[in-house]
């Protein structure tokens, strides 16, 4: 028996205590900020427990999942039937929500709005240089250079791309026609030469940092914590708003009903007057019949501790994200509670 | 007249051979511009963000100042160490081989799928390896990071030990066949040491390269800010592990390397990070450069002897 | 007496399973250069079925669609070609005149350090030039010239297709993973052409002296010449890093599906689209085409290398005592 404790995936019997639990897991860098606080902050209290998250992107988190090569992913886009019907035993639980903005890069221009279809359009390639007269109308007192457009996108799957591409999609609908909405998408820019891909948020942080006259879309906490400007957006109300804890905590207010029976849910566009419009649940995806007995309840307490401490709350909260409301993770905690190892 | 259309087409002609030849000189200049701008720079960049804490503690957490990268340092010596023990004793063996049977099928074929492997991208062999360990093993691990490694290095090891075992004068392996030892005795004790020379600088050379590589362990060794083997080896000592279970733990946890820290450090947009990529940097050419160095040196040592 | 025959009895066993271990190690190198082509070519069984040659040829637009199940590699087949073949015309001239210099010219005492150097620069990981590419030489050197080139051949009819300008302000751009590339092969090029120009014998250079050739008409008139196929060898070994080269590119070229053939945009190699898709290719189409691109790839370092060994070994193999 001492041989199979330290199996990778050896459901074993030995008794508490007895054993070093790492637990890997990959995936969306859209919550890749807050989960590696989490994970430093939860690895001071409990330091026989090793995590490790690595932010490669959800469709990366999907796949290490689906391939077996982890213990548990992150994705803030959800897995479709097929991926159900392969690994039946999958479920999504949110723990975090975040907005996503429109970061970019322009000298002498501190502030800037914009609204959904005047933001497709750029992505569409149909608006091609900041002074564009659509631009100039929102910015009236802004300083728009007279100079061409370069669109940062995520050149890996992206859970962040599929929720933009779902906003865009929603407020210019030739978008969904001509376009489409996906982790991965042929960017218009791109076919117009106008378009630079970054890997991961960070990534497209970078990109955006390092190119002059840029635009590109990027998770909050991101954005914030590297000082790069976001635009402010006209939301559904037709209201200007500014990307921070009460608009989001509004737009999630709004569409608390949005989940569907795989606990996933998409929030963007959301009505009122105070929604910030482009939103997203960020999820992990674990298994409910897992091999590892022992892994699966360390990895059910951590996330148990990440949705209810205080001090992780308060944590993301200061990054920028959103907590789940109440409600919510309750579900949360009720999933946690089926988890039965095989 | 003749004579000074000769003259002048003399002259025509020294003054090509001047021009050209001071030419190439200036080309060899320019080729190494980049090497003393990359140097220079990773230098006075890198050597800024260079500390203690650097080469003693794990990543802070994403955006936070301080840290450093013993994860990644850690996972590099365990993967080339892995790579170079799965790599060094069968590429010998193999180079062995090729050089005692050059015309034999076998012996033709090892050198051409030498040749075929040391170009195949080293991506690709991070693909196979996914496919063959990583996948099979449930886990991206320091084991399948010291396999693509490993295949990254055999070509360099046959080469150099194929190349010196043919140097080697036959005549010293006859007199050590015909004083009545075997074979195997021979190679062992005779042969391969009279080649030592030139196999240690091919193996060193091998680590150099598998040390400086990025692109076979994208899909093998996945990345891990916790890896710490010391920790890991207290807590399983605590928990009473034997010495082959801690091994067996090590070997399947997920882990950093240098040049793969490197790469994703430099993408970020974290001052912090990439100031430390840089740092990386630094340390990898000192790595890299200081093994090709040594290498050199002991040739060099041994060869005067 | 009997122990002796003993001994001998385990010696000769010793020489059987000696030959043994080597046979079975040789086999098992065949072998695994075998699967790792066998893998490539089952697992891109899919792809190949799906898409046939439109995969490989250039189309009016071409696809590379995750969501859609669509799939043509043509876009990053083009960017492998075009910033292998703009290193090789850059880095060619410089390597051979390095090693000309090196091989002919070099004072002895420098000829040493010399040639360190230009193995240091082969040595230095992919990743630390791509590291300086980023925030060094690509936003100074690739935009300027970059810029230039938009100005000058970007208005020339023919090429205009070619060099078609704004140049990204990063300079993320396939003229900048050009540019890297040509750095990191010109140690290969010119290395195997020293080898090459001191392969050449003596006769030659001294019979041409003789006849009151310069120094220079001596290496242009006989020792190129002479040396053809080896340097030709030389350069398609270069080619074959360059075909290869996976992270200073996929750092530096910007990471982009494009439909503009221009080196002044970002595009994709072959190498970098699979460093970066394939961690997350879920579909297995998607997974199966980045394969299939592995095996395009494994295929033409296949034929590179060993037109290479071919050319190398004519040369080599005429000199007479080598």
């Amino acid at each position: 028996m001492a041989l199979l404790i330290l199996l990778p995936s050896a459901c074993t019997g030995a008794p508490e205590g007895r054993r070093i639990i790492t637990l890997n897991g990959a995936g969306a860098t859209f919550p890749l900020p807050i989960y590696t606080e989490w994970i430093h902050l939860y690895s001071q209290q409990n330091p026989s427990v090793i995590i490790n998250y690595q932010g490669i992107g959800s469709g990366g988190g999907q796949k290490a999942i689906l391939d077996g090569t982890v213990d548990f992913a992150g994705s803030d886009s959800p897995l479709n039937e097929e991926h159900y019907r392969r690994m039946p035993d999958l479920q999504m639980l949110p723990m975090v929500a975040g907005a996503i903005v429109l970061a970019y890069n322009l000298e002498g221009v501190d502030s800037l709005v914009l609204d959904g279809p005047t933001a497709a359009r750029i992505f569409m390639a149909e608006i091609t240089r900041w002074n564009d007269a659509a631009i100039a109308r929102l910015n009236p007192d802004a300083h728009l250079p007279d100079a061409p457009i370069t669109v940062v996108h995520r050149s890996d799957g992206s859970g962040t791309t599929e929720i933009f591409t779902s906003y865009l999609a929603a407020v210019y609908p030739e978008w969904e026609e001509k376009v489409g909405v996906g982790k991965a998408v042929e960017w218009p820019v791109d076919k117009a030469g106008s378009g630079i891909g970054g890997k991961g948020n960070p990534g497209v942080a970078h990109a955006i940092q390092i190119t002059p006259n840029s635009i590109g879309y990027l998770e909050l906490s991101q954005a914030l914590e590297n000082d790069i400007p976001f635009a402010d957006l006209i939301n559904a109300a037709g209201k200007r708003v500014r990307a921070n804890a009460e608009t989001m905590q509004a737009a999630m207010a709004a569409m608390a009903g949005a989940f569907d029976e795989r606990f996933t849910a998409r929030i963007v566009n959301a009505p009122g007057e105070n929604s910030w419009p482009i939103m997203g649940y960020t999820y992990l995806i674990l298994h409910m019949e897992p091999e590892d007995c022992a892994k699966a309840k360390a990895l059910a307490d951590f996330i148990r501790w990440a949705i209810t401490d205080e001090a992780a709350a308060r944590k993301a909260a200061e990054m920028g994200y959103a907590t789940l409301p109440p409600e919510v993770g309750e579900r949360v905690l009720e999933k946690l509670a089926e988890i039965r190892c095989r | 007249m003749g004579g000074v259309r000769f003259e002048h087409r003399y002259t025509y002609r020294k003054a090509v051979n001047i021009i050209m030849l001071s030419t190439t000189g200036l080309l060899t200049l320019l080729a190494l511009i980049p090497l003393f701008w990359v140097t220079g720079y990773v230098i006075v960049k890198g050597g800024r963000y260079l500390d203690l804490d650097f080469f003693t503690r794990l990543p802070a957490p994403l955006g936070q100042p301080g840290g450093g990268v013993l994860h990644a340092i850690e996972g590099s010596i365990l993967i080339v160490a892995l790579a170079t023990l799965f790599s060094a004793p069968a590429g010998v063996l193999i180079g062995y081989y090729a050089a005692r049977h050059p015309n034999t099928p076998l012996g033709m074929g090892v050198r051409f799928a030498t040749d075929v492997l040391s170009g195949v991208p080293s991506i690709v062999v991070g693909l196979f390896v996914y496919g063959v360990v990583v996948v099979r093993l449930h886990t991206f691990s320091v084991l399948a990071g010291g396999v693509a490694l490993a295949i990254i290095m055999l070509p360099t090891v046959i080469r150099s030990t194929e190349e010196m075992v043919k140097l080697v004068p036959p005549s010293l392996r006859e007199a050590a066949l015909a004083l009545g030892a075997p074979e195997w005795r021979t190679a062992i004790s005779v042969v391969l040491p009279a080649a030592l020379e030139g196999i240690v600088t091919g193996v060193i050379l091998g680590v150099a390269r598998a040390a400086g590589e990025t692109a076979p362990l994208l899909f093998t060794t996945l990345g891990n800010d916790n890896f710490e083997v010391i920790r890991l080896a207290k807590l399983a000592i605590g928990v009473g592990a034997s010495p082959w279970e801690i091994a067996r733990l090590i070997l399947t946890q997920p882990v950093d390397a240098l040049p793969l820290t490197l790469w994703k450090y430099s993408q970020q947009p974290y001052p912090e990070r990439v100031n430390q990529a840089w740092a990386i940097a630094l340390v990898l050419m000192m790595l890299v450069l200081g093994l090709n160095l040594m290498a050199r040196v002991w040739l060099a040592y041994r060869r005067r002897r | 007496m009997g122990q002796q025959s003993n001994l001998k009895r385990f010696w000769r066993h010793g020489d059987a399973l000696w030959e043994a271990l080597l046979v079975a190690l040789a086999l098992a190198f065949l072998v695994l250069v075998l699967h790792i082509g066998w893998m490539l070519w089952q697992d891109s069984e899919l792809s190949r079925r799906a898409f046939g040659w439109r995969f490989l040829i250039p189309t009016a637009i071409s696809h590379w669609n995750p969501a859609k199940g669509l799939f043509q590699a043509w876009p990053s087949i083009y960017g492998t070609l075009v910033t292998s073949l703009v290193a090789i015309v850059l880095a060619v001239p410089i390597s051979i005149g390095i090693a000309i210099f090196l091989a002919e010219i070099c004072p002895p005492w420098l000829r040493l350090p010399l040639n360190y150097l230009v193995e240091m620069l082969a040595a230095v990981p992919s990743v630390v030039y791509g590291l300086w590419g980023i925030f060094v030489f690509l936003p100074t050197v690739a935009v300027s010239a970059g810029n230039f080139l938009a100005a000058t051949l970007g208005k020339v009819p023919g090429l205009m297709a070619l060099f078609h300008g704004p140049i990204p302000t990063s300079g993320l751009s396939r003229l900048g993973a050009s540019f890297i590339l040509t750095i990191m092969i010109i140690p290969t090029i010119a290395a195997v052409s020293r080898d090459v120009f001191l392969a050449i014998p003596r006769e030659q250079r001294e019979a041409a002296l003789a006849l009151g050739a310069t120094h220079w008409e001596v290496i242009w008139d006989v020792l190129i010449p002479y040396g053809a196929s080896g340097f030709l060898g030389a350069i398609i070994l270069g080619l074959g890093r360059a075909l290869g080269e996976t992270m200073a590119v996929t750092m530096v070229i910007g990471n982009s599906v494009e439909g503009s053939y221009s080196l002044l945009r970002p595009g994709y190699t072959m190498a970098s689209i699979i460093a970066n898709e394939f961690a997350e290719a879920v579909k297995a189409l998607h997974s199966s085409a980045l394969m299939e691109i592995g095996l395009i790839l494994f295929g033409i370092t296949l034929l590179v290398n060993v037109m290479a060994r071919i050319l190398v070994w004519r040369v080599s193999s005429r000199v007479p005592g080598r």
